[in-house]
């Protein structure tokens, strides 16, 4: 419990604290033999996952419960929320970190977080995720889903408009799903192969047909920041302004409306005066700097001449040094990605041919104890001491523990990766080279930006294993045209902004997974490794557990699914898992951001005030 | 006149071949654009999008397009984000570009012109030695450490400058100028050191001269013969770098656009050639190409202006 928390409680009357243990009381509440928790199929798929259902999945999945659902579930506002309407105005200046421009903010062209952290603030999804990362409405009220979850009809805000003044409507949700579905206008077509078609019922109703069950549908696909591909856009504005200019200007549903865009030098967002909130947003006009240096962004947030920082995470050399500064806030939370180091298993002496045999015969093949020696040896604590000054926790899956629910909290004791220094040692020389003799000089293929992490790497390697490794670095356009094309020994890669199991697992471990091999189809790698080639990593089982967790909508039997997925990928050694991020939020005091608008990775600016 | 046509006709070949040599050096140097856009997204789109931006025809196809589209003023568009258009960016980059390159051209002049006259009159004293010293760090640091030490003291500290950012004229010129102090010093000391040297050596070279000492002997001020006989023919020299530094300046100060973030021609340039966006490449180097090679004729043409027993005929 932080300090603010603490100071909540004390003001909370006698009755708001009886309330509060009431509610943790009814969370706890149920027969554990249940399969339902105690909760009715009303309740679980359907109009919406109340904060009540919310706390007893919580509950029942053995997390502990935050302060901060118990005061919402009973009904407390929180005494910053109060005070917030009170302050309502001012002008935030945000420079957004590590970046040069904001290239678009049309959803349909969005490929970076950087870049929905902004449109999160302009446009709107049916869905938004909460500081739970749980789906709440956001254009939808409620929704309902079929039996067999493969239709669900959503009921639409009423009332709302969009920033040009013209009235949203079910023909907007159409408008978006056609546009996004297709190739030539959206990158985000794939995302939608599942929803089948999407009908408007009348003009605040819409119906959408999925080919098969879909759990993150609410999470990923509708969300209006992560999922992109249904975050609703305005037909008349897009034909009326022309996309490039409707890319640096989207006219949305959101709290704020884009005023000013220059490429580059800047974003000026004003508070939208119609929003369907009349509480939200307090604040009265961002201006938004992208600045791509750590110094001057240093700086700027010291003197103040900017109040936050967004964008891509503050380098973690600044974070003790704004931790030391008095006149910052630092809030550092557990970040929703994973690092690796992925290791080409066609390539000698790390060779396996086929992940489907189990752990233990994996573990009589040479390849593959060179590989368990290369993830036994990396010691995840000196490294994340040493290269991210400890912003970070262990990783030993794709499964962040921002996903919290889905997150396997002892995953690092039954790890086949856990780190044992003498075993993989002992492993190594079972390869045939004991203390690294004779093992060939790999190469590390990073971006110029990750040389510092990297070499750290090829440090311990050589401490730990006495094996030589030698850096790769390339532009992160030429990596990327290497690691699709298996053009490497080490690859050293991971994701950002995973809110669901799937952006792990569907995403990269799949044996078709768009990161793992995308081209192993192709002529010259079939050429090279023969008709069973793969990327990283091919299991028949995880990609098995994979479909299903993927179509499976009751949380917990969904967890399990994606935990023994996340277990095997870990114990074959889809890659080195080595750490997950920490997700730290930079502000100047005077700027209060409460806990509801404190959403991992995105920089939701509706509910910031000025103190 | 003949010769001026010539020298246009020159000009305009060495930047179609500038352009050409760019258009498939870029296509040369590995790394798709394409995958590094869809990094993150559905690799089946990328057939698409290769069509839609004509990435899938033949280099020499593109090739073809690319020249007349260039000839009839289409620079074309970013392969990224909304696709913004490549003169667009350029256009909205060189105001603050020019901007930059004024106000460090103006620190540098000044500072540069007056260390090296004071060196050169005042030589062996401890003001020569200072200026000297002075130069020499001016020359040995890179620009952009000096923009952070200039923020750091200057931003953070004393609080008199903002530490990024750019205002435009439209802004008012207080405000234009108070955004443009900093970078301007991080890119105009480093010329100035280099002014200073240059003119302190053409200095004292004129100052030794016999028309000096006749100026001396018959007893001109020493303010008259430093400045009406010795500086105007020390700066013939100085003048032709400077003209040189300024069309360098209009493109060389990308490592300051970033540290004050300020998105001018130079980040235009450096960002696109990381992210392999070929036609913003394509566009600005063009554009720097026409910059440098017309600043360098019209310097020549000016020789003339100067000097008039220069002839080119």
């Amino acid at each position: 419990m932080n300090e603010q928390m603490k100071q909540i409680l004390a003001k909370l009357t006698r009755q708001e604290k009886a309330r509060v243990e009431e509610e943790h009381r009814r969370a706890y509440d149920f027969d554990p033999r249940d399969p339902l928790f105690g909760l009715t199929t009303d309740e679980l798929s359907g109009p919406k996952l109340s904060r009540r259902s919310f706390l007893r999945l919580a509950a029942a999945s053995g997390g502990s419960l935050s302060l901060s659902h118990l005061l919402g579930a009973a009904g407390i506002v929180l005494p910053q929320a109060a005070r917030a309407v009170a302050q309502s105005g001012g002008h935030l200046i945000c420079g957004w970190a590590g970046t040069a421009e904001i290239t678009t903010l049309d959803p349909a062209q969005i490929n970076q977080v950087l870049q929905f952290q902004v449109s999160s603030n302009v446009l709107s999804g049916l869905t938004h995720i909460n500081a739970d990362l749980v789906a709440e409405g956001d254009l939808a009220t409620d929704w309902s889903v079929s039996d067999d979850g493969l239709v669900w009809t959503f009921n639409l805000r009423e009332g709302v408009t969009w920033h040009n003044g013209d009235p949203f409507t079910a023909a907007d949700v159409v408008y978006t799903y056609n546009r996004s579905k297709d190739p030539q206008q959206s990158i985000h077509s794939g995302n939608l192969v599942n929803v089948l078609d999407v009908v408007a019922l009348d003009d605040m109703t819409i119906q959408l047909s999925l080919g098969r069950p879909q759990a993150s549908l609410l999470v990923k696909t509708l969300e209006r920041s992560s999922g992109r591909a249904m975050t609703i856009v305005s037909q008349n504005a897009i034909e009326s302004m022309g996309l490039q200019e409707y890319g640096l200007k989207p006219v949305g549903t959101g709290p704020f409306r884009v005023t000013e865009h220059q490429l580059g030098q800047g974003v000026v967002l004003e508070r939208f005066d119609d929003y369907y909130d009349p509480d939200r947003p307090v604040l009265d006009k961002i201006t938004i700097i992208p600045i791509p240096e750590n110094e001057p962004l240093a700086a700027a947030i010291e003197t103040g001449d900017i109040h936050l920082i967004g964008g891509n995470g503050v380098a973690a050399e600044l974070v003790d040094r704004f931790l030391a500064n008095p006149d910052l806030v630092v809030d550092e939370i557990p970040g929703n990605g994973f690092q690796s180091v992925f290791v080409n298993p066609w390539r000698e002496p790390m060779v396996v041919e086929d992940f489907n045999l189990s752990v233990d015969e994996l573990k009589q093949l040479n390849g593959f104890k060179v590989r368990l020696a290369l993830a036994k040896a990396f010691d995840r604590e000196r490294f994340i001491q040493r290269g991210l000054f400890g912003r970070g926790v262990p990783a030993f899956g794709t499964i962040n523990p921002a996903m919290g629910f889905y997150f396997d909290t002892a995953i690092n004791e039954t790890s086949e990766q856990r780190f044992d220094l003498e075993a993989a040692q002992s492993l190594l020389a079972d390869a045939g080279y004991p203390n690294g003799e004779g093992f060939p000089t790999l190469k590390l293929l990073t971006t110029p930006g990750g040389r510092r992490q990297a070499e750290v790497i090829v440090d311990m390697y050589r401490n730990n294993l006495n094996i030589n490794i030698e850096l790769d670095v390339k532009d992160f356009t030429v990596l990327i045209e290497d690691a699709n094309r298996m053009e490497y020994d080490l690859l050293r890669l991971g994701s950002g902004g995973d809110f669901d199991p799937d952006d792990g697992l569907v995403d990269w471990m799949l044996s078709d997974s768009r990161f793992n091999g995308a081209n192993r189809n192709d002529a010259d790698l079939v050429d090279k490794y023969g008709e069973r080639a793969f990327g990283f990593f091919s299991a028949d089982r995880v990609d098995e557990l994979i479909h299903e967790q993927a179509v499976t909508a009751d949380p917990d039997a969904r967890k399990a699914l994606v935990q023994e997925a996340n277990q095997l990928t870990s114990d074959k050694l889809a890659s080195i898992f080595i750490f997950h991020g920490t997700e730290i939020l930079v502000h100047r005091a005077e700027v209060a951001v409460p806990p509801a608008g404190r959403i991992v990775g995105l920089r939701d600016l509706d509910r910031v005030f000025f103190n | 006149m003949r010769y001026f046509v010539g020298r246009v006709m020159q000009a305009l070949i060495v930047v179609w071949a500038v352009g050409t040599l760019v258009f498939f050096m870029l296509r040369a140097v590995p790394g798709d654009p394409i995958q590094a856009l869809l990094a993150d997204v559905d690799p089946r789109a990328a057939d698409a999008i290769r069509a839609k931006l004509g990435l899938d025809q033949p280099v020499w196809v593109q090739y073809l397009f690319w020249i007349r589209n260039t000839l009839s003023g289409d620079l074309g568009q970013s392969l990224y984000g909304s696709h913004q258009e490549v003169s667009q960016q350029i256009a909205e980059a060189i105001p603050r570009t020019v901007s930059l390159a004024l106000v460090a051209f103006l620190i540098s002049f000044t500072l540069g012109l007056t260390a090296g006259i004071v060196s050169a009159v005042k030589k062996d004293s401890f003001l020569d030695y200072g200026f000297n010293l002075a130069a020499f760090l001016g020359i040995s640091m890179p620009s952009f450490w000096i923009g952070i030490v200039l923020i750091i003291v200057f931003a953070v500290n004393l609080r008199w400058f903002p530490s990024i950012g750019y205002k435009p004229i439209s802004a008012g010129l207080d405000q234009w100028l108070r955004y443009l102090i900093l970078p301007g010093l991080s890119v105009g000391l480093p010329f100035s050191a280099s002014i200073a040297r240059l003119t302190r050596s053409a200095m004292l070279e004129v100052l030794g001269q016999d028309y000096i000492t006749v100026a001396r002997a018959k007893g001109l001020n020493e303010k008259r013969v430093v400045f009406r006989h010795a500086l105007r023919n020390a700066l013939i020299p100085v003048v032709t770098v400077m003209g040189i530094s300024l069309a360098l300046l209009f493109s060389g100060s990308v490592v300051v656009e970033n540290v004050f973030a300020i998105k001018g021609l130079g980040r235009v340039l450096i960002q696109s050639i990381l992210n392999r966006d070929y036609p913003v490449v394509q566009g600005s180097i063009l554009l720097v190409a026409v910059l440098l090679v017309f600043m360098n004729l019209a310097v020549d043409m000016l020789y003339r202006l100067i000097d008039p027993r220069i002839t080119y005929d």
